[in-house]
């Protein structure tokens, strides 16, 4: 709507030519003009959050040792250095494995529970609906290091069968992103309405198959997104996970790039972080076509939804 | 609606039940039927969201073992000793208050850079991008998706004596000579708060004033005011539960945050909540104390977390 | 010379430990130790607590929580070496050598599982969640993971070259007599490191009291410290003329405390674990509470590999060597799942090329008999040989001859013994009230 309003003042001022002379006072007394400040604001910012990303990215270039300044440019870190650099150092590997395998993993645990969880919210009438709905709103709404110490104190001192590692950063991070598909499926669920399900019923389908065949499939965009969204949320989530790991071999990239930043970091670190920000991008990109396919010709609730809560 | 005359019947006929189930329009489906959809992950809550924020409880006013200074959660709210939590609430008054404070401080400036900024990034994007829109919402969502510790890296590399913003702001002639950023300044601190935490400000607001019905703004034009008074009269009144649930969902991670700190700064004059929560964890016999931190920490939560759930579930009755 | 307030303590406190001393002979088994730890709220008995608590001159034989394995156990086939070490504390080549070296048992290794301080990694270990075949603690809490049953006791058969190349100071090391659960690993000092090229040598030597120069208001914003509550807070104490840097004493933590905050009023430092052998060559600091080994490694960290750039990096250590001096051990865990490999590694850690090849890289100098400390400032390491990228470097270079350790310096050092848990609670408290950054001024 805003962009058709736009559109057509512009239209309208396109057809009348305006005389030279008066071009600049009537831009500058028109008050509603596209203003520029919130413009350059708007670029100025996005320079500001990208533009440090593709330096760390250039860094990793780096010929030499340093981590601030380009000391020219080559693939030393990537497969030269025959220690350290991210193709020969097995540490880097394991951090890499580790950090996909987590966030492999917590997807697909987190949106089967997720999905159910919301459609049960969604069509729960009673009592104790409003319970968990507020134990689910709470999980999403703790900082995070409240729930990565209550877990970490949990598997040391009470559930002494689960050791600190992989399983139980797996555990620790199903737990934190288990909100995220809930609230993007339910935004998806407000706009279906029972009648399909009840038309199907209608026909003979018991309880079960409707759903089955009915309402997911209908919710299949949101399920999409929900396996991008936990997907990216989990691949570098840091918190959780440091509590929770055990020996080297359950550090994933995120915790390894705090460390090294404590200790003497190499530019194969930049390396391995690009790295994993190509998988992500690609993961996402992928998740995104999927669900424009999916979506197209309807309403996409799902960006919203994330914004909205 | 009746089913096709003609039609076969169906092989199987939900049996008609009485009471709960008459509410679903005629459709008739078992009892706890959609509890049993949502059984699996409230028993996993329970077991892994509920019981640790419970052995929290249970370590705060539990006890420490000797030797081995490990804590010993005491699971019977009639055995619990205060002695950890009185130390705790003491310290919080006394010795952690500048923490506190530093904190609140922090936040505080923070959030509000966020907002404004953060605003004026959405309001532009959702008002007056045109074609370059998608484009825009790209570069603005792709934060969540992008490592945090990989922006906070590079921003590392970036703030190093020798790093390329000192040598931009010396060239420029901006600063005399190099900037010690990483000194433990409490503004690099604020600034890496604002940069890791506002992507979460501009989405709500940008879906907010997306979806503001553009007549309403148009209202104003059509009365004669000026974009200015339009802004502060009509748009910035009808945002208000945007900005406000914005303002929570960036505070509420920033008071736990304690790695900025330790990345950008690890001077103990920058210490943050987060901070002390950390370094306790890992130090023998602080373990408790750790636990008390956290209870803290989350009761001085308690109003915009309340606040929050309380306008959710507005939000979502009213639809 | 005592310092009054020695005299007073030493002698309550060496007839005390002189006593109960004798009861470590009859002690009660692991089994009752633990036994006696079910019910919170009991206190330990006072041997259990003497045994944490050793000092130089009242050196403590830990009890055998167990028979050391078998000489004859062979070495684990198909084994992945796992370490448990400080970040940057072993050289990964040297690890290499050793996996090579028994490459016939088909043993790997990847990476070394890492603790940024001494405190996770007990924490880690305490709750079994690392299982590890080397660890790499330091002396002080060796005696609490023994009496806790966590170490395992070494079979000296298999570790022949302590006996051969070791000094003979730790031979019966006071922490851990007849070395039944622990071998040194390295010896350092403690010290300052500085930029030469801001504080000259004349002035930091020259002057009364040289730990005060963390204190220099014309050095804020550039000073650090390590973020070690037992090597900080004994900085305090040492400037403030204490020198029993394992006190407990109130009173004398209370002068630390009141130092340390001052500290953060005049100068705002920053607490690191690579300040010293990184950040402070990259000229971040200028000056760093800095162990010998790691300024003596620091030549590998600065921007320009030369000779020259070498020469800004400087190290002070008190003249007459009567400053904290130390060592670190190694040690095998009681749940290593590769007991045999681990005194295997232990033994080539103690051979003469393997440990000077590590300290090349480590900067941290290993206490062997043949390591003359004449020529450590005269040699060239291997990590400098292989270093093709950088100027020659040796062990120790010459200007800061101050790193190197000497037997002797055991002699009138003092050492960082274990405290005892009120000790320890009352350090901890010193600590949390620096790292909160409350300064005096509010």
């Amino acid at each position: 709507m805003t962009e058709t309003t736009v559109a057509e003042q512009r239209r309208v001022e396109a057809a009348v030519p305006a005389p030279r002379a008066g071009r600049l006072r009537r831009w500058w007394s028109n008050p509603w003009r596209k203003p520029g400040f919130l413009k350059a604001v708007t670029w100025g910012y996005l320079a500001w959050s990208i533009l440090p990303l593709f330096v760390a990215i250039l860094i990793s270039f780096n010929q030499g040792r340093s981590n601030s300044s380009i000391q020219g440019l080559g693939l030393n870190w990537w497969w030269g250095d025959p220690s350290g650099s991210l193709f020969r150092d097995p540490e880097l590997h394991v951090a890499i494995f580790q950090s996909l395998r987590l966030s492999i993993g917590t997807m697909l645990i987190t949106v089967p529970l997720g999905v159910a969880f919301a459609i049960g919210l969604d069509r729960w009438r009673g009592r104790g609906s409003g319970t968990a709905n507020f134990v689910m709103l709470l999980s999403f709404v703790l900082p995070e290091i409240v729930l990565g110490v209550a877990m970490f104190l949990v598997v040391v001192n009470v559930l002494e069968f689960l050791n600190l590692g992989t399983v139980a950063q797996v555990v620790g991070l199903v737990t934190y992103q288990l909100s995220y598909p809930v609230i993007i499926v339910r935004a998806r669920l407000l706009s279906i309405d029972k009648e399909y399900e009840e038309a199907a019923m209608d026909l003979g389908a018991p309880p079960r198959q409707a759903v089955r065949r009915v309402l997911l499939p209908m919710l299949y965009p949101a399920i999409l997104a929900s396996f991008t969204v936990v997907f990216a949320d989990s691949l570098d989530d840091f918190v959780t996970v440091r509590y929770l790991s055990g020996p080297a071999s359950s550090e994933p990239l995120s915790v390894k790039i705090y460390n090294f930043s404590r200790g003497s970091p190499t530019p194969a670190i930049n390396a391995a972080a690009t790295f994993l920000l190509f998988a992500t991008t690609l993961v996402v990109i992928v998740g995104y076509l999927a669900y424009r396919y999916s979506t197209r010709g309807q309403h996409r609730d799902e960006l919203t939804a994330l914004g909205q809560v | 609606m009746s089913r096709p005359a003609g039609s076969a019947a169906p092989a199987r006929v939900p049996k008609l039940r009485r009471g709960r189930d008459a509410q679903t329009n005629g459709v008739h489906y078992p009892r706890w039927y959609w509890q049993s959809f949502a059984a699996p992950a409230i028993a996993w809550l329970l077991v892994f969201f509920l019981l640790p924020l419970y052995t929290v409880l249970s370590i705060a006013f539990g006890t420490v073992d000797p030797i081995l200074r490990t804590p010993v959660p005491v699971w019977q709210p009639w055995w619990w000793t205060t002695a950890h939590v009185a130390e705790g609430l003491d310290k919080t008054f006394g010795l952690f208050q500048t923490v506190y404070l530093r904190t609140f401080g922090y936040v505080l400036v923070a959030s509000a850079i966020c907002l404004v900024l953060g605003y004026a990034v959405a309001y532009y994007v959702a008002r007056y991008a045109g074609r370059r829109k998608t484009l825009l919402l790209v570069l603005l969502i792709s934060p969540l998706w992008i490592s945090y510790l990989m922006r906070m890296l590079a921003w590392i590399n970036l703030l190093q004596p020798d790093g390329y913003v000192n040598r931009v702001l010396t060239f420029l002639q901006i600063v005399p000579e190099p900037v010690g950023w990483l000194e433990g300044r409490g503004i690099t601190v604020i600034l890496g708060l604002v940069y890791g935490y506002i992507p979460y400000m501009i989405l709500p607001v940008y879906a907010f004033l997306d979806r503001i019905d553009v007549n309403l703004l148009e209202s104003g034009r059509d009365l004669g005011a000026n974009p200015l008074s339009t802004f502060l009269r009509v748009t910035l009144p009808l945002s208000r539960p945007a900005i406000l649930a914005g303002l929570v969902i960036v505070s509420l991670p920033m008071f736990g945050d304690y790695f900025t700190n330790t990345l950008l700064s690890g001077s103990p004059s920058t210490t943050m909540i987060g901070n002390l929560i950390d370094d306790s964890i890992y130090t023998a016999g602080q373990q408790p104390e750790a636990a008390v931190l956290i209870l803290i920490l989350m009761l001085l939560l308690l109003i915009p977390i309340g606040y929050y759930l309380r306008s959710t579930a507005r939000t979502a009755a009213a639809r | 010379m005592q310092h009054p307030r020695e005299r007073r303590r030493g002698m309550s406190r060496r007839e005390f430990l002189r006593r109960s001393a004798g009861s470590a002979v009859a002690l009660p088994s692991l089994a009752a130790v633990l036994a006696a730890c079910d019910r919170p709220g009991e206190t330990a008995s006072r041997e259990q607590i003497n045994l944490l608590v050793p000092r130089p001159d009242s050196p403590v034989t830990l009890p055998m929580n167990g028979e050391p394995i078998p000489t004859d156990t062979p070495i684990e086939q198909g084994a992945d070496l796992q370490i448990f070490n400080w970040v940057d504390y072993v050289w990964k080549a040297i690890v290499r050598r050793f996996v090579e070296e028994n490459a016939e048992h088909d043993i790997s290794f990847s990476a070394v599982t890492t603790f940024n301080n001494m405190e996770e990694a007990v924490a880690k270990l305490q709750a079994g969640e690392i299982e590890a075949d080397v660890f790499f603690p330091t002396i002080d809490v060796v005696p609490k993971l023994a009496v806790a049953g966590l170490l395992q006791p070494l079979n000296h058969d298999l570790i022949p070259n302590l006996e051969q190349n070791v000094w003979d100071v730790y031979q019966n090391p006071y922490y851990d007599q007849e070395w039944r659960y622990s071998v040194p690993y390295t010896v350092y000092t403690t010290g300052i490191s500085y930029r030469r090229d801001v504080i000259s040598d004349d002035e930091i030597y020259g002057m009364a009291n040289p730990w005060e120069i963390l204190w220099d208001p014309s050095h804020r914003d550039r000073v650090g410290v390590y973020d070690s509550y037992r090597d900080t807070i004994q900085t305090a104490l040492l400037k403030a003329g204490i020198t029993d840097i394992s006190t407990g004493d109130p009173e004398d933590l209370g002068v630390a405390r009141d130092e340390l905050l001052s500290m953060l009023d005049v100068v705002n430092p920053r607490a690191t674990i690579n300040g010293s052998y990184k950040r402070l060559p990259q000229g971040e600091f200028d000056l760093h509470l800095s162990w010998s080994g790691d300024i003596a490694a620091g030549w590998g960290y600065v921007p320009t590999y030369t000779r020259d750039y070498y020469e800004n990096l400087g190290y002070w250590f008190p003249e007459d060597r009567r400053g904290p001096v130390d060592n670190d051990c190694i040690a095998i865990p009681a749940n290593a799942p590769h007991p045999r490999l681990a005194h295997e590694f232990i033994n080539f850690m103690l051979d003469f090329e393997n440990a000077m090849d590590n300290f090349s890289w480590v900067g941290y100098q290993p206490p062997l008999n043949d390591a003359q400390p004449a020529l450590l400032t005269e040699t060239e390491g291997l990590y400098s040989q292989v270093s093709g990228w950088a100027e020659p470097a040796e062990y120790v270079l010459p200007w800061m001859e101050a790193a190197v350790v000497r037997q002797s310096d055991f002699d009138v050092g003092y050492r960082q013994a274990p405290l005892s848990p009120e000790a320890d609670e009352r350090w901890n408290d010193v600590w949390q009230q620096f790292k909160a950054g409350v300064t005096t001024g509010g």
